[in-house]
């Protein structure tokens, strides 16, 4: 190629831009300050005025600053000639790699236009033959424990004997966690909010494989740490003073691959954190090496058990694929307290196009799936099922409930509650929200307490949707919606999707 | 097969082992031959371990040891002596952190797994997957392993992990290794010491190796240097903690040593395309 | 954890309930295969002396941790001096109903000499039900038919009439079939198996065995491991990631799949490869685990050429994902085979005696140490076969170059 170029024979195949920034000039008083702002530099002061530069990715951050409300950002139609299966989706993909013979690298979730199956469902509601409850006037639970539970508990002799010790359990105010976003792939401002919304909200919330920042200890008890298999900051701290520990197998967006913190995101204070040298690239093996098998992940919990001494619940998070409810099984047979399923539609700070767009399970079919499979073996109501992956709203989030989830896990929606505009430029670490960046200068204009207070308000909005719609359903405590698969009923294109859910056809009655 | 060969399940302090155990002073010395379950559980190993560190116990001996697992997990105590007769199980010493463990036979799998700091000393073989992403301390292995050993191993700071094997290293050493040092002596071998994709992604650290390392044996992203006078240093500190550590005398001499490392510390940087399609 | 008032409700060691559904001979309905992880031992005496049964279950048991109680399995060689010419075929019955109708089944199909019921325990602390289980020994006729063909050889009539069976005999199920050997297996701990059996009443010169992790229930005795057809025995740990390539070639060779697992495939393609297709065992072994071209390519050029054919020619069986097994078979003579994956991604060591006299492959040292302490122990190379046969003792220690010995 280079050789080509030499010669003076490469052509340049470079790419239509697909948004640009329109100004209306007669409002702007030009201040500059979307050039300032703009961290992919798509904006420029020439000669007098604020013109395009290229390269926009339609983060929204320009339409925020400007005082005078004066910039659109246009989608760029279509520059290619129609072709109804050569999208240009699929030409620009072509014409890059055939430029760079790289691995396409994008981050978020699935970005593609398939239907969700959550817009399929549709809730119940009471009439008649029970009433609705008034959730602002009459209690409405949304208490929720993660870990595992007894199944039964022992009576001797007419008493009736608890084992605390045996069964380690986290007290949630509601059916939420926040997923895995490490320190690295996010800023520490960004998970700082996390943190503090976990502990106001009193959930929990991920650490992400990146180690634990020290600060991060105070919110300790909200948060569940992550073992992947990079293993990055993992010391004895790390394993025994948090909420909980979770073992990564997959994650959602991209499943049986593993992480990659490019060298430049590894600053003094993430190499710090992880525990690695500054500017080397962030490594997690695809696989953990220690677990090939599920004998092998029965030992992982049973090392991180004896490690803790049996006090903090030890689960496992696996990406949805296709034999879900089998391997869910396995992994509460293999000691698990808790499982996540996290589905294709899960978010990610970096995972090739092809594993990203392409592998694993729509949630929904996922926790059903799982749920299913563990009420046949018997051991659903051992374990606690949480699950993510693509949830957008509380009705997402509702009917995941309703599906058969315990706890849902959100990440992309805190993280738009902090500022993000799901541009899908995490990989790039040029966030202009200070979000998913390791630049001083970028990190700094997210102020971590006001992130926080609104990550808090948007849940809290959530949770109080959540009561709305068990109040009308007729139910006052969530656990009697879990897997309540009956008040939920299917109305889109593919009945078979239904029958494989175990969730009725609109139109058919109960029983 | 009676009744009591049924594997059983976590052990509390009330009810484990303590039958096996005899404490004099900062000594505890653990019979697991004595315990009325055959073999004994690791649960109720482990947890008379900690009973043990919880009283203060300095050194813990081991004897009669049968594939238990998980053997001083996140220990912590930096003057804490632990010796093992028999054959300990997977996950010896994981996350540990300070202490000493020797072993007098061959240790199984994944050995000091994810360990932060600490030594173990091996006087036989310790099989695949040892020293797994351990970060400090230092493993020394008498005689052989097995593949995917030091995989992942990385260091920060002033805390370098150093594992020594005194004979032969199979597939994927030091796979993705992000830092540390491992040292294959190859002992009594002539044929090549180590296997096939050493040092495979690797992006930090170095792999010191008696003898010849083809070409073909290196995975991607490693490449093979000469020793430093720094390298050459190093070997010799660790040849003589192996010597030390096992009362051996070895003759080996520094110039027999190749050196595996990085091509690169960011090996794979120009793989993926980031347009913005 | 005891719970009372409950009885026959089982729960495995940690407590959780296993699924009191349990399917002895029949297949359970939308059987969909067990993945699932293992601990396998193994022991050969090098001389042909009896090896008790309690010694294998020493092995097994001690590797509690690699199991959940959801199937475990014993084959033992060299178990019948006095009918080793026969074919023992052992059988799980779901009730008479099923033993009748092999039994009409068999009518002059086979010369079966003699049979007994195989000793069961009444009581276990598996939960039943519980197969009746029953042993065949039979010669094959001279003259024999099978879907109006008389060419068939011995063995592959055999195999038709157990595969017969096994597809479409309701309430049966063929567990084992070959000379001088036999199978005992079924839904519990190794321990419970072992006990079930009484192991301790056998002897033979090979054992293998195997304990099951499997993710899912329901269980199903005749899906435990080991797998067997004729005298081949497999145990397997792992999961072979490319299941359904495999088992296109051996259905193509006339195979048919009942227990819908991997390692079902793996006993059709050792009996395809080395009994019907002659090659060599270790050349067997590198079809199932070959070296990657690029490391073929710096193989001397026969060798070479050899391996390349044999990639091309056996593309179907190339055994992908992780996988230790250990293979046993009584003819030509009594013979472990143990192989890994070509990667490694399963433990599997061996270890010989000091008299060097027995010979041991496991998932964990501590499994061949339990009974052999002053062992020395080694590990075979990925991919590399470890062949150990009585009265020759230890052929292969899978750290040979790949086709030491093979005329190229």
């Amino acid at each position: 190629m280079s050789e080509l170029n030499r010669q003076g024979k490469y052509l340049d195949h470079r790419l239509p831009e697909r948004f640009v920034p329109v100004i209306d000039y007669e409002l702007c008083r030009v201040c500059k300050r979307c050039v300032n702002d703009c961290s992919y530099q798509a904006l420029e002061f020439k000669g007098s005025k604020v013109v395009p530069a290229g390269g926009c990715v339609a983060c929204g951050r320009c339409l925020a600053v400007c005082p005078a409300g004066c910039i659109e950002i246009r989608t760029v139609p279509p520059q290619f000639a129609p072709h109804g299966n050569w999208s240009e989706r699929s030409r620009r993909a072509i014409l890059a790699q055939s430029s760079s013979g790289g691995v396409l690298l994008s981050s978020c979730g699935a970005d593609d236009e398939h239907p969700s199956i959550f817009d399929d469902l549709l809730l119940d509601a009471a009439q008649v033959t029970n009433p609705s409850i008034d959730p602002l006037r009459e209690p409405v639970e949304t208490v929720t424990f993660l870990g595992r539970r007894p199944g039964r508990l022992e009576v001797e002799e007419g008493r009736v004997i608890i084992r605390e010790d045996d069964t380690p359990l986290i007290r949630l105010d509601m059916p939420l966690m926040f997923g895995h976003i490490s320190l690295g792939s996010i800023s520490y401002n960004a998970q700082k909010a996390l943190f503090m919304a976990a502990k106001e909200l009193n959930i929990v919330a991920g650490s992400g494989e990146g180690g634990l920042h020290p600060d991060f200890y105070l919110y300790a008890d909200r948060i569940c740490s992550e073992v992947a298999s990079g293993r990055f900051g993992i010391k004895p701290q790390y394993l025994k003073e948090v909420a909980a520990v979770e073992i990564k197998i997959g994650q959602g967006a991209k499943p049986g691959h593993g992480g990659h913190l490019p060298g430049e995101k590894v600053t003094t204070m993430i190499s710090e954190t992880r525990m690695i040298p500054r500017g080397t690239d962030a490594l997690s093996p695809y696989p953990h090496h220690d677990i090939y098998s599920i004998e092998d992940l029965a030992q992982l919990i049973s090392v991180l058990k004896e490690s803790t001494e049996y006090r903090v619940p030890v689960g496992v998070k696996i990406a949805a694929v296709h034999n879900v409810g089998a391997i869910a099984s396995g992994l509460v047979r293999a000691g698990a307290d808790f499982l996540t399923v996290d589905g294709y539609k899960g978010g990610t700070g970096a995972a090739p196009r092809v594993i990203r767009d392409h592998a694993g399970l729509p949630v929904e079919v996922a926790i059903a799936a799982a749920d299913q499979r563990l009420v046949r073996e018997g051991l659903r109501n051992r374990v606690t099922l949480c699950a993510g992956g693509g949830i957008r709203s509380s009705a997402d989030m509702i009917k995941a409930l309703a599906l058969g989830a315990d706890v849902v896990m959100v990440s992309t929606s805190a993280m738009i509650a902090m500022g993000c505009r799901v541009c899908q430029q995490c990989h790039r670490g040029l966030c202009s929200w200070g979000i998913a960046t390791q630049r001083d200068d970028l990190c700094a204009r997210l102020d971590p307490e006001v992130a926080a207070q609104r990550i808090v308000h948007l849940f809290r909005a959530w949770n109080e949707e959540l009561k709305e719609v068990l109040g009308a359903m007729g139910i006052d405590a969530v656990e009697s919606l879990v897997g309540n698969r009956d008040r939920l009923r299917y109305r889109g294109p593919n009945p078979r999707i239904a029958e494989v859910m175990g969730v009725k056809h609109i139109g058919e009655g109960w029983g | 097969m009676g009744p009591d060969q049924r594997p059983k399940g976590q052990g509390t302090e009330e009810v484990c082992g303590k039958e096996c155990m005899t404490i004099q002073g900062d000594r505890a010395v653990v019979d697991l031959g004595l315990s009325k379950v055959q073999p004994m559980h690791f649960t109720t190993l482990n947890c008379i371990m900690r009973m043990a560190m919880r009283q203060g116990c300095k050194r813990i001996e081991l004897k009669g040891v049968m594939g238990q697992r998980y053997i001083a997990s996140t220990a912590s105590d930096e003057g804490l002596y632990i010796t093992i007769r028999g054959t300990p199980g997977n996950d010896l010493g994981a996350f540990l952190n300070g202490p000493t463990i020797e072993v007098f036979g061959n240790a199984q799998d994944m050995t000091g797994n994810t360990m932060n700091s600490g030594r173990i000393i091996i006087h036989g073989n310790a099989w695949d997957v040892t020293g797994l992403a351990a970060r400090g301390g230092r493993i020394l292995v008498r005689g052989d392993t097995g593949y995917r050993v030091g995989i992942h191993m990385k260091e920060f700071g002033d805390t370098r992990p150093t594992l020594v094997v005194g004979g032969t290293a199979k597939d994927y050493l030091g796979e993705y290794m992000a830092g540390g040092t491992i040292l294959v002596l190859g002992l009594d071998r002539t044929a090549p010491v180590v296997g096939r994709s050493v040092g495979a992604g690797m992006h930090g650290g170095r792999i010191f190796v008696r003898g010849t390392v083809a070409p073909q044996q290196l995975g991607p992203a490693a490449s093979l240097f000469p020793l430093t006078e720094g390298d050459r240093e190093e070997v010799r500190e660790l040849m003589d903690d192996f010597q030390r550590s096992f009362s051996l005398e070895v003759d080996v001499d520094p110039s027999q040593f190749v050196k595996v490392a990085p091509s690169s510390s960011r090996p794979f940087s120009g793989y993926y395309d980031k347009t913005n399609i | 954890m005891k719970v009372e008032g409950d009885a026959g409700e089982r729960r495995d060691r940690r407590g959780l309930p296993v699924r009191s559904e349990s399917f002895t001979a029949s297949r359970p309905p939308r059987w969909d295969g067990q993945p699932g992880g293992c601990g396998i031992a193994s022991c050969i005496s090098l001389h042909g002396k009896p090896v008790p049964g309690d010694r294998i279950a020493r092995m097994l048991t001690i590797m509690g941790e690699r199991e959940n109680g959801l199937g475990a399995g014993y084959a033992c060689y060299g178990l019948f001096p006095h009918r080793k010419d026969q074919y023992c075929l052992q059988f799980f019955f779901d009730d008479e109903e099923g033993k009748h109708r092999v039994e009409d089944f068999l009518g002059d199909r086979l010369d079966v000499v003699h049979d007994e019921k195989v000793f069961t325990r009444s009581r276990s602390t598996i939960s039943p039900p519980y197969p009746l289980v029953w042993r065949y020994f039979a010669d094959v006729p001279r003259t024999r038919e099978w879907n109006g063909r008389q060419d068939l050889g011995e063995e592959d009539y055999l195999v038709e009439l157990v595969q017969h069976i096994n597809e479409r005999v309701e309430k049966a199920f063929c567990i084992s079939s070959g000379k001088d050997m036999a199978v005992f297996k079924g839904n519990g701990y190794s321990y419970e198996i072992a006990d079930f059996y009484d192991l301790e009443r056998y002897s033979g010169t090979m054992w293998l065995s195997h304990s099951r992790f499997p993710t899912n229930s329901p269980a199903w005795w005749a899906g435990a491991h080991p797998l067997s057809l004729l005298d081949w025995g497999v145990c397997h740990n792992g999961e072979i990631t490319s299941y359904g390539v495999n088992r296109k070639l051996v259905e193509m060779n006339g195979y048919r799949c009942t227990v819908l697992t991997d390692t079902e495939v793996v006993v059709y393609l050792w009996d395809l490869l080395v009994r019907r297709n002659r090659l060599p065992v270790e050349v067997a072994a590198f079809v199932m685990a070959p070296w990657t071209f690029q490391d073929i390519a710096l193989m001397p050029p026969e060798q070479r050429r050899l391996a390349e054919w044999l990639r091309i020619t056996y593309r179907e069986a190339f055994l992908n994902g992780p996988f230790s097994i250990i293979v046993g078979r009584s003819r030509p003579e009594t013979s472990l085979i143990a192989l890994a994956d070509r990667k490694k991604l399963r433990p599997m060591i061996v270890g010989l005696s000091p008299e060097e006299d027995m010979a041991y492959c496991a998932s964990e040292e501590s499994s061949i140490r339990i009974v052999e302490p002053e062992a020395s122990t080694w590990a075979p190379e990925a991919g590399n076969p470890f062949v150990a046969t009585v009265g020759k003792g230890i052929v292969r220690r899978g750290t040979e170059n790949p086709f030491q010995g093979v005329r190229t």
